[in-house]
């Protein structure tokens, strides 16, 4: 156990030499892999930030039902008396006039409203409906639009469905690219740990002839490409936090003119490690890929 | 400590370097291996450290069976054995005290204490002074010392040795056998492929020559 420690201690000490002693190599290595895996990781705060957006929305779906500006007392006491049925949890009746002021309220559009010489809006009720499922409420919209005196129907929850479909195609793209630039973590760490491997040729034959075992030639390299995907990920960090930083500024502007005090979200703690620990792990994925295959034709060319 | 019985060692291409060598070492004895060059005396210090695998027959060195040693278990076998090359084969990129720690990291020795075994061997070479030296900047005569130093630093009980003196001249050379005396004296095996005859009738022993392939004894 402590002669394994020891092994471990003296790998992982020799990996960060050889680090040390070639940090150009080193620090560009890791640019590429920053740069691919910023790609996902980027892409993935972007839609953190539209989902916290689009999580900001009234969930409860409503239904708005405008009345026809002829609808008769009659028509409109049988549309409140069917509103009273135990499939809408709450009906709240909102009178033109009332909208109209809701309206001249609003920012910006007094300017719009002053100019109107009468009142355009229709009366209308805003229902909750019991449900919450998509075809539910479709339904519900249609029957209450076929009431006679309903104008029109309009089911408030749909923008907020089709930006969620669209998040979600997002998520599943992220982890494509993720999936895809995972590969490429791979491959560049292959690489790099194969001229490592190939250049210190000499070395491990020597060792080889004086006992070394494949794990002790082995497991330098392997550190090698875990800090080397440690360091990719740090890089990626980097890039982020740079990229962060530019956008911050033009995001609160577009936010301010909504009337939002929005910020970026940046990572959590969890997610950054999360992202290291995944680099790392390909890191050693590649390095163990490359090395297990130089070795071999090291041992092939001797 | 090692036994052939019928070994026969042909590379590919159809070179029969070996064929059925029979021939027997005990421990503590000092054997010197002559021969012309080409006929096979590397090719027979290889098999017993596993560097080669006979053809037929059985090689034995301490009781194990080495031809049939399994990839995991040869790193264990060459630990119990010191190698020393014609060609020295050092590590240019580290120092001299570097080159000898190497043997004992692999064995996973505990760092101060590698150090302390590793310093007196360069002083039993007479390198002391030069331990921080690079490999390099060492002579002939001083990097088969080095060499020899790395064989016996994690004190193996079998010491082979392939041409040492082959590249020094006549000063340079009797230290080195010199040297090896001085091993054989405290217990260990050496088995020295060579044909330095004055080396050989300086230090006595005894030899074993291969012709052809062949083995034979020669009288003393």
């Amino acid at each position: 156990m402590i002669g394994w420690l020891r092994h471990q201690k003296h790998a992982l000490s020799a990996a960060l030499r050889r680090l040390r002693a070639q940090a150009l190599t080193t620090v560009l290595t890791a640019l590429a892999m920053g740069v691919a895996i910023s790609l996902p990781s980027g892409l993935y705060l972007v839609l953190g930030n539209l989902d916290r957006l689009a999580g900001g929305l009234p969930a409860q779906p409503e239904i708005s039902v405008f009345l026809d500006a002829g609808a008769s007392t009659a028509q409109q006491q049988a549309i409140a008396a069917r509103l009273r049925q135990p499939d809408i949890v709450k009906a709240r009746f909102v009178p033109r006039d009332e909208a109209l002021a809701a309206l001249s309220a609003a920012q910006d559009l007094a300017d719009i409203t002053a100019g109107l010489t009468e009142n355009p809006l229709p009366d209308a009720w805003v229902i909750r409906p019991h449900t919450a499922s998509r075809d539910e409420l479709a339904r519900v919209a249609a029957d209450l639009g076929k009431l006679p005196g309903v104008a029109e129907t309009h089911v408030d929850s749909q923008w907020a469905d089709r930006l969620q479909a669209a998040l979600a195609i997002g998520h599943t793209g992220v982890w494509l690219l993720a999936g895809l630039f995972a590969i490429a973590l791979v491959a560049i760490s292959g690489n790099a740990i194969r001229a490592q491997v190939l250049a210190r040729r000499d070395e491990i034959l020597v060792s080889r002839l004086i006992g070394a075992t494949d794990r002790y030639i082995r497991r330098p390299f392997l550190y090698l490409g875990a800090l080397q995907g440690l360091l990719g990920g740090l890089a990626a960090g980097g890039v982020l936090a740079v990229a962060g930083a530019i956008l911050r500024a033009p995001v609160e502007r577009l936010a301010s003119l909504y009337g939002s005090a929005y910020h970026l979200l940046p990572p959590s703690a969890i997610e950054i490690a999360a992202v290291l620990g995944l680099t790392t792990l390909f890191g050693w994925l590649g390095a163990w890929f490359s090395v297990t295959r130089a070795l071999h034709q090291v041992e092939a060319s001797r | 400590m090692i036994s052939f019985s019928q070994v026969t060692k042909r590379y590919p291409g159809g070179h029969e370097a070996l064929s059925g060598v029979n021939l027997a070492i005990e421990q503590g004895e000092l054997v010197f291996l002559t021969g012309h060059s080409g006929a096979g005396k590397s090719t027979l210090l290889k098999l017993i450290a596993a560097i080669e695998r006979p053809t037929s027959g059985m090689v034995s060195v301490s009781g194990q069976n080495v031809g049939r040693l399994s990839h995991r278990a040869v790193p264990y076998l060459r630990r119990n054995i010191g190698l020393v090359f014609q060609d020295h084969k050092l590590l240019f990129d580290r120092s001299v005290i570097e080159n000898v720690l190497l043997p004992l990291d692999i064995a996973g020795l505990e760092r101060r204490e590698a150090l302390k075994r590793a310093r007196a061997v360069i002083d039993k070479v007479g390198l002391l002074k030069r331990e921080k030296a690079n490999p390099v900047s060492l002579s002939g005569g001083e990097q088969q010392r080095l060499c020899i130093a790395r064989a016996l630093v994690s004190r193996p009980a079998l010491l082979l040795a392939d041409e040492p003196t082959g590249n020094l001249d006549a000063g340079y050379a009797a230290d080195i056998m010199t040297m090896f005396r001085d091993f054989h004296q405290v217990g260990t095996t050496l088995l020295i492929a060579t044909h330095d005859d004055r080396a050989i009738s300086a230090l006595g022993g005894r030899t074993l020559r291969l012709d052809h392939g062949k083995v034979e004894e020669v009288p003393a």
